[in-house]
């Protein structure tokens, strides 16, 4: 008897864990799957399964296929540049200046702004006919009359690129940094005895020792971006004509604002399906370091 | 870095810092200066700085909108949520750092895998669970749905910390008669209080800033969080620029404080768990 209870004590410590993350995030999960497979009326009642119709019915919207570009452009963009940005930066923050400390809480801002509250104020600089962008352009005489910052839709989605950059870079910056703090100084210091030019040392040394961190930042990133909804939301919800949506904006347009909740559940499994082949390239590569 | 720099480098370098610290600061600066400026003055264009600094918006947001409320939501939705992510997330971080068991790997691959899983792409199915056990438009709901959104990140961080604490305290108070819940109580808990701080103050601010759920779960107006609330200064016409800055800033330095107090124990229990995970 005693053998039992012993088996089955891990278990219920994992219990109340478990059953939070069945209850809030397993039964939805089972719940839009479903819905995407059912016909559901405007108000909202599912009523009953209609196979793969939601999807065709995605499938032949231009404004999916639209997104999905979208989509992929803007976690690429962002995930990128803030990546490249935020390794700079956080072999900058390693080097010895006067004002490092001040620096480092500066960065720290955009990473604890609420995304809404960001995404508010840098609609309100870049605005057309009172943004503080072109008020403060005018002043220093860069411009005389005042540009439309984001006349087409192309436009549109590069601010809020520039956005997600904005409060991407800071999570790379402190990843990297605390990774290249754990790097032993003597490496660099027998390194440029034997006569290594920065280059060498960024590849031989710098970049192999924070490609962990690098790599954790960089998963975390793409699965945060992906999902990001209060950016895109705040500045066009899609607008002009549907042009600037992300995977996310489109199925919460679709379901809470059009009506689809059929259409849009089909969005999530599809976003849902690109996030675990993404992880799971994640996973093969991190087995595949752990045998070698 | 010890190595020395050229006169060069040192320049590029201040350049490079000065550069980044304006543009990173320049949003942040024009929300304070246009949470100072009289509304008339909102669209005025040939000055950056306000004509008449108008402090008394900070007084005046409070009885223009019901903000106190708002906050005070925040307050409660983020600290509900803190304490039952830990409360959870201790127990079973504490199995999976001390405890061997089968479907051990499973279950950390399944917390992997809910990270994945932001609430925006499941909230189609939120939205219609919430509704059939009644808890859309309620702050519980809220409180159970950035609990277990954060289950995963809690987890993470605790196991480490756990993991990063030598067993044979607990094991010493064990043969000193103690049990495991009293052994983890008495003598690890005390122990991890640095990685337990960082986790309570990342699952806060998470939730804290948290919009996406709130903004579809809760439609009535008592019930909002300060990151839903501050709509009311953003209307479709009508847009209070000034009251709604003013109270993004009340919104904003709690956040910037408790980060600024854990940056450092954070970065390095994210990345040392993604290594060891």
């Amino acid at each position: 008897m005693k053998k039992k209870t012993l088996a089955i004590r891990p278990y219920v410590w994992l219990l109340p864990s478990v059953i939070l993350m069945v209850s809030m995030i397993l039964i939805p999960i089972i719940s839009v799957f479903k819905i995407s497979f059912s016909e559901v009326g405007r108000s909202g009642h599912i009523r009953g399964l209609n196979g793969i119709e939601n999807y065709l019915d995605i499938f032949k919207d231009r404004v999916f296929w639209h997104t999905l570009q979208n989509t992929f452009v803007w976690t690429i963009v962002v995930v990128g540049v803030s990546t490249v940005i935020g390794f700079i930066l956080a072999m900058v923050l390693n080097q010895r200046f006067h004002g490092r400390k001040f620096v480092r809480a500066v960065v720290i801002f955009p990473w604890a702004t609420a995304l809404v509250i960001q995404s508010v104020i840098w609609k309100y600089i870049i605005n057309a006919d009172y943004g503080s962008l072109n008020v403060f352009l005018r002043k220093i005489g860069l411009i005389d009359g005042f540009i439309n910052w984001t006349k087409t839709a192309g436009s549109m989605f590069g601010w809020e690129c520039w956005i997600g950059i904005f409060v991407t870079f800071p999570f790379v910056t402190f990843c990297v940094l605390s990774g290249l703090q754990s790097i032993d100084t003597a490496l660099y210091e027998s390194s440029a005895i034997d006569g290594a030019s920065f280059w060498q040392r960024l590849f031989k040394i710098t970049l192999p020792l924070v490609s962990p961190s690098l790599t954790v930042s960089t998963v975390l990133n793409i699965i945060y971006v992906f999902n990001s909804f209060p950016i895109v939301w705040t500045i066009s919800k899609g607008a002009p004509a549907d042009q600037t949506h992300t995977l996310v904006t489109y199925l919460y347009q679709l379901s809470f604002t059009d009506g689809k909740g059929g259409h849009a559940a089909a969005v999530s499994v599809i976003g849902f399906v690109i996030l675990a082949l993404c992880a799971s390239i994640y996973m093969i590569i991190s087995l595949r370091r752990e045998e070698s | 870095m010890i190595l020395k720099r050229k006169p060069w480098q040192t320049i590029l370098l201040y350049v490079f810092v000065v550069i980044l610290c304006i543009v990173v600061l320049y949003p942040y600066f024009v929300m304070c200066i246009t949470a100072l400026k009289d509304n008339k003055e909102m669209y005025a264009i040939d000055h950056i700085m306000p004509n008449t600094w108008r402090l008394s918006n900070f007084a005046d947001i409070w009885s223009a909108a019901p903000i106190f409320k708002y906050l005070l939501n925040s307050i409660i939705i983020a600290g509900g949520a803190t304490l039952l992510a830990i409360l959870c997330g201790i127990p079973a971080a504490y199995a999976l750092a001390r405890m061997k068991f089968k479907g051990k790997g499973i279950f950390m691959g399944a917390v992997i895998v809910s990270q994945m899983f932001s609430p925006v792409v499941l909230l189609v199915g939120i939205y219609r669970m919430m509704v059939s056990i009644n808890l859309n438009n309620t702050i519980l709901g809220l409180i159970l749905l950035n609990a277990a959104f954060n289950q995963a990140f809690a987890i993470w961080l605790l196991r480490g910390t756990f993991m990063g604490i030598s067993p044979e305290m607990e094991q010493a108070a064990r043969i000193d008669g103690c049990g495991t819940v009293k052994a983890l109580v008495k003598i690890l808990l005390p122990m991890a209080a640095p990685g337990i701080i960082t986790t309570l103050i990342f699952v806060f601010i998470n939730a804290w800033n948290e919009y996406t759920i709130a903004l579809t779960l809760i439609s009535t107006d008592a019930f909002k969080p300060i990151t839903v609330g501050i709509n009311v200064f953003y209307g479709f016409n009508f847009i209070q620029w000034q009251y709604l800055f003013a109270t993004s800033l009340f919104a904003i330095i709690p956040v910037v404080i408790l980060f600024l107090m854990i940056e450092k124990h954070l970065v390095a229990g994210l990345t040392s768990g993604g290594v060891k995970g």
